[in-house]
């Protein structure tokens, strides 16, 4: 047991060490970077929600969208209606994509597979319209989510976006730490044997439904987390900030990270910030016709989505272990 | 160590679930170390890609000036829309050829948002920080835009947006976007002259409106209010929900059974086209007035809305109709449209391209030889009222205010589908996103200056 | 009165075509077990082949069925290129659930993105072969036309000879063998594959019949981005997941109920509700009967 305990020391010095890193990182990349080193904290979050969701209780989210916004717009409301701090405003925004969470994984589990993946794309194509019904939601042009500058201590010349990061690897860092210690526990074998064998689970004593809808909560609040971060890096929540598409980008990120373990979630994160600069390059530097330039990004992320699924499902991660223990 | 270390594996071949933990403690660090690698990669591969250090006003050198802008260019938002970087870029290049605008050539560097703020806000960091543009120029879209304003922190870098594609009433408010420069009419302004036709021509009958229910809509019916129009039937639509098989229909179906006289079309171009398009469909006939955003002839005619069903309508502009050849402006940008940007339609898209294109090759000259992003805005602030204008309305910049264009002109579809000016000449209505009345303007458009160039 | 007999018939209308990509879907489905997200962009790209053939032949009859063949080929290259692949690589473990689900998002990526480089990002018009203007009946205009008729009829054509060739023939009979159990149909001599890809190639034509009926009754624009493709994506497949997976009259059933109460909800409650009366619809199905409508009683292993 204690071999245990000097592990999770070990880890969270490793998370630490991370941390560290980031810090001093931040201080020497470019502004540009720093902005979308906040969003690739942002998709980790939301990724390792898909990863929990799908990799770790087999359940299949085609609409974790509509979380991002429910945890997105939560913050906002708390942080101008009660003038909350920014901390308080994300815990909000987790409470209640995870309440929401809980409600859908009530439906949820009673739903096999494709039901779920249909109900869960209803839901993403479903709710950003009710932005629209509620005046307190703001409608279209939604609501403001003002963060505030960077504490005076920190210098006149902190930049927002070093602000940004700095919040959104912090959360990011404290949020893997936290989900990784729960999957390392009971309850992450709970849902692997939920996914794998839920006939034996069941037979063992497992409350398989229990055990989904907290799967389905903890993901939901992640999500919601995921959702805050988005807000702040773009300063408002609307609806349009939560297509579809960002539903199906998540599912992207999650498979080419590889669905089944958390260690590769930077990958799929950096490659959803990275891809659409790279074939933004590709283009300016071949100098191509206006269709070109429109199909590119599309094709190249598309591409890169079917390579990985046909040849490396599980992942790199699960890949390269896999050699190892050749 | 040895007898725990034999226990495990008693377990772990006893029981599958504790075995797979007994993995992970041991690849625990693997783990680890990947995460950590992947790090050093991703952030390698940024401090590869690291900026130089910045020029003295950024996006302006000897010879060039870089514009910026940041328009759905695909996803379901994009028809239409996407023509608008082409034709500004057709205009640029026209003036480029001719000694450009005091001496330097104008670049336009397009990136496609989607009509997605997230994207939007990415797309606007990347032309600041990495294609260093000098200013934005017709973003489009009223969440778009917020969010690339707020985050992006355009007041205070300074960094001008100029032209805002968006009839959002609040990018005028000097205050709160001291940057921003709106071009187009609010809707609050465009139901409120609407409101002044049905009060002259059809006052007493019945009104009928359809409208996206989202601030789009939400701004005319503030207008409408206004202007003290009473609707006999409102039809709100979710965006997006035109395309879905049957529901244009069922707008039909209420519109017969509520049987207005007039019915107001207030939606983007695919509602509008969905709404003639049924309507034909059920031989229902009433008279139409087209909102400004939908009305576009040419992308109605693409979606199927046959010209003669068409005829009769009404519609608003603020510049003049695409179709007027014997207007100097549009003249000329059907040459330069011809020249410059071969194969592209001329339409109503095409010309607010052009028109916001002119108007920033306006600013630039007047903000003089040495050009800064402060002097731009002041010299949009205190020149723009004597600038050569294509629209027909007065812009409404000053000191107080960032408001563009401020009023529309009516006219009629004729059996060709193109928007004729009622009563054969263009007739200004102009007011306000208040309270003010609506009133016939006054203004004499400028002449334009000699071949379209600035003088 | 009118106006009852009308918001019924657009959504029989509206039904019959959201039944022909349910139906599609649940083809796929059945055959191999796979959820087909990329079935929308196979069928725009069929109705892009339509657009060609209307252009050389001005003849919307010949472009319809021209399209229907062009979408089995596409799809059975897709299957036979791709989907052999991931079935081989990944039939096993979490990823079984989503990896189709992401291929097939990935393939509607790619084939919008190929669209989008050969014809462009434009709108392009398809001519509609028959009026859409409705028929009257003494001073009111009803709200079917010839072409809606037309539309409605082909779905019952599709899904009586679909519901035939699966359930009166050999080729049907080992359609579902191969999606059931694919090892003992290879031991009862049944070409598995050969059978996945046909099941495909129909999938595909249904999917193409699907995309130049919906263009014809809209707008009859066309375009990569087309609002009503992705929308008749979304609502195809929860037309399907509505209906049960698992019967092609489920599907048509699925689509009909959608088609209606989105009709009756839009024009007796409100404009604004669409999407979230679907959502709604979808859920209350989901947890009154979780397998859809006409879903198998016997216990069957997912």
């Amino acid at each position: 047991m204690h071999k245990l305990k000097s592990n999770n020391i070990s880890r969270l010095i490793g998370f630490v060490v991370f941390g560290i890193f980031l810090l001093y990182l931040s201080n020497t990349i470019d502004e540009l970077r720093v902005y979308q080193g906040a969003t690739v904290a942002m998709y980790v979050v939301a990724i390792s929600s898909i990863i929990l969701l799908t990799g770790y209780s087999g359940q299949v989210s085609l609409g974790h969208g509509a979380l991002l916004a429910v945890g997105g717009y939560g913050a906002a409301l708390v942080r101008n209606n009660l003038h909350a701090p920014v901390w308080l405003s994300f815990a909000a925004a987790v409470l209640i994509a995870a309440l929401c969470g809980a409600l859908l994984g009530v439906t949820a589990a009673r739903l096999s597979g494709p039901y779920l993946a249909g109900t869960t794309l209803a839901l993403a194509v479903g709710l950003p319209s009710i932005a629209n019904q509620f005046k307190f939601l703001g409608g279209e042009q939604g609501l403001i989510f003002d963060i505030g500058l960077p504490p005076a201590s920190l210098g006149e010349t902190f930049s927002q976006y070093k602000w940004f990061f700095w919040i959104a690897a912090l959360t990011a860092l404290i949020a893997m730490w936290w989900l990784q210690n729960l999957l390392r526990s009971r309850y992450g074998r709970i849902w692997r044997a939920v996914r794998t064998q839920s006939v034996a689970a069941e037979l063992a004593g497992i409350n398989v439904a229990r055990a989904k809808i907290l799967a389905f909560t903890v993901s939901a609040g992640l999500a919601g987390l995921a959702g805050a971060l988005l807000s702040m890096t773009i300063s408002t929540v609307s609806p349009g900030a939560f297509p579809l598409s960002l539903s199906f980008a998540l599912a992207t990120g999650a498979v080419l990270s590889g669905v089944t373990t958390l260690g590769g979630v930077m990958i799929g994160a950096v490659t959803l910030v990275a891809i659409p600069e790279i074939a933004d390059a590709l283009t300016q530097r071949f100098g191509a016709s206006e269709n070109v330039i429109n199909s590119l990004p599309g094709l190249m992320v598309s591409g890169l989505l079917i390579v990985v699924v046909l040849f490396v499902p599980n992942g790199p991660v699960e890949q390269i272990r896999h050699r190892r223990k050749k | 160590m040895v007898q725990s270390n034999r226990s495990d594996t008693e377990e772990r071949n006893n029981n599958p679930a504790r075995a797979l933990d007994g993995r992970k403690h041991m690849i625990g660090k693997n783990r680890r170390k990947l995460i950590a690698a992947s790090a050093v990669i991703a952030a390698g591969s940024m401090l590869l890609a690291a900026a130089p250090a910045q020029a003295a006003e950024q996006g302006v050198t000897g010879s060039t000036i870089k514009l910026g802008i940041t328009i759905p260019m695909t996803g379901i938002a994009s028809p239409g829309y996407n023509k608008i970087p082409g034709a500004m870029k057709a205009y640029f290049n026209y003036v480029n050829a001719n000694g450009g605008v005091n001496g330097r050539k104008i670049n336009l560097v397009v990136k496609d948002d989607q009509y997605i703020p997230t994207l939007a806000v990415a797309k606007a960091n990347e032309l600041i920080l990495k294609d260093k543009v000098f200013a934005l120029i017709g973003t489009l879209g009223t969440a778009s835009t917020k969010a690339i304003s707020r985050s992006a922190q355009l007041s205070a870098r300074g960094i001008p947006s100029l032209f805002v594609n968006t009839g959002f009433s609040g990018f005028a408010d000097k205050k709160a976007y001291p940057t921003s420069f709106s071009l187009l009419p609010s809707y609050q302004m465009e139901a409120k002259v609407i409101g002044k036709y049905l009060d002259e021509n059809y006052a007493g009958k019945k009104v009928g409106l359809i409208y996206q229910d989202d601030d789009f809509g939400v701004d005319a019916l503030n207008g409408f209010k206004q202007a003290g129009v009473n609707f006999a039937i409102k039809i709100p639509y979710a965006s997006g929900s035109q395309g879905v098989a049957g529901v244009a229909g069922t707008w039909i179906t209420k519109l017969q059974a509520a049987a207005p006289d007039v019915v107001i079309l207030f939606g983007v171009s695919s509602a509008t086209a969905a709404a003639l398009g049924n309507a034909y469909a059920y031989k229902y006939a009433p008279k139409w007035i087209l909102g400004s955003v939908g009305g576009d002839a040419t992308t109605l005619a693409a979606n199927k809305v046959p010209p003669a069903f068409l005829a009769g309508a009404k519609g608003l502009s603020f510049a003049p109709a695409p179709s007027d050849s014997s207007d100097e402006y549009i003249k000329m940008f059907m040459e330069v449209n011809a020249t410059y940007n071969k194969g592209v339609t001329f339409d109503n898209n095409v010309v607010a391209g052009m028109t916001s294109a002119f108007l920033a090759v306006q600013a630039i000259k007047s903000a003089g030889a040495n050009l800064t992003r402060k002097g731009l805005i002041a010299a949009i602030e205190k020149n723009a009222a004597s600038f050569a204008n294509p629209g027909l309305t007065p812009l409404g910049y000053s000191a107080t205010s960032h408001v563009g264009a401020t009023g529309y002109w009516i006219g009629t579809y004729d059996a060709t589908g193109a928007l004729k000016p009622d009563g054969g000449k263009y007739t200004v209505y102009t007011t306000d996103s208040g309270t003010g009345a609506v009133v016939v303007s006054t203004y004499k458009r400028p002449a334009m200056p000699a071949k379209g160039l600035p003088n | 009165m009118i106006q009852l007999l009308n918001t019924l018939l657009i959504g029989i209308t509206a039904g019959s075509i959201y039944s022909l990509m349910a139906i599609a879907m649940v083809l796929v489905w059945r055959s191999t077990r796979v959820v087909n997200f990329a079935q929308a962009g196979m069928a725009l790209l069929s109705t892009y082949f339509g657009y060609e053939v209307i252009q050389l032949t001005h003849s919307y009859w010949i472009a319809l069925p021209v399209a229907m063949l062009a979408g089995a080929v596409v799809a059975s290259a897709i299957e036979l290129i791709i989907m052999r692949l991931l079935l081989k690589h990944s039939s096993q473990g979490a990823i079984a659930s989503i990896a189709p689900i992401i291929a097939t998002l990935g393939l509607l990526g790619l084939i919008k993105s190929v669209i989008g480089y050969f014809w462009g990002n434009q709108d392009l018009s398809l001519e509609s072969p028959l009026s859409n203007v409705g028929f009257t009946l003494g001073s009111d205009t009803l709200a079917i036309s010839p072409l809606k008729l037309f539309i409605i009829i082909a779905v019952a054509f599709l899904v009586l000879t679909l519901s035939f060739i699966f359930q009166k023939t050999n080729l049907g009979l080992a359609l579902r063998a191969s999606a059931y159990s694919p090892e003992i149909s290879r031991l009862a001599g049944i070409k598995v594959d050969l059978v996945r890809t046909i099941g495909w190639a129909l999938a595909g034509a249904a999917g193409g019949a699907a995309g130049m009926l919906q263009t014809a009754n809209g707008t009859g624009t066309l375009s990569p981005d087309s609002l009503e493709f992705s929308l008749l994506l979304a609502f195809g497949f929860i037309a399907a997941v509505i209906g049960g997976l698992d019967s092609l009259v489920g599907a048509v059933i699925g689509a009909l109920v959608l088609g209606l109460v989105l009709a009756f909800v839009l024009t007796y409650i409100g404009g604004s509700l669409v999407f979230i009366t679907a959502f709604v619809l979808l859920l209350v199905i989901l947890l009154i009967r979780p397998g859809g409508i006409i879903s198998q009683k016997a216990g069957r292993r997912a």
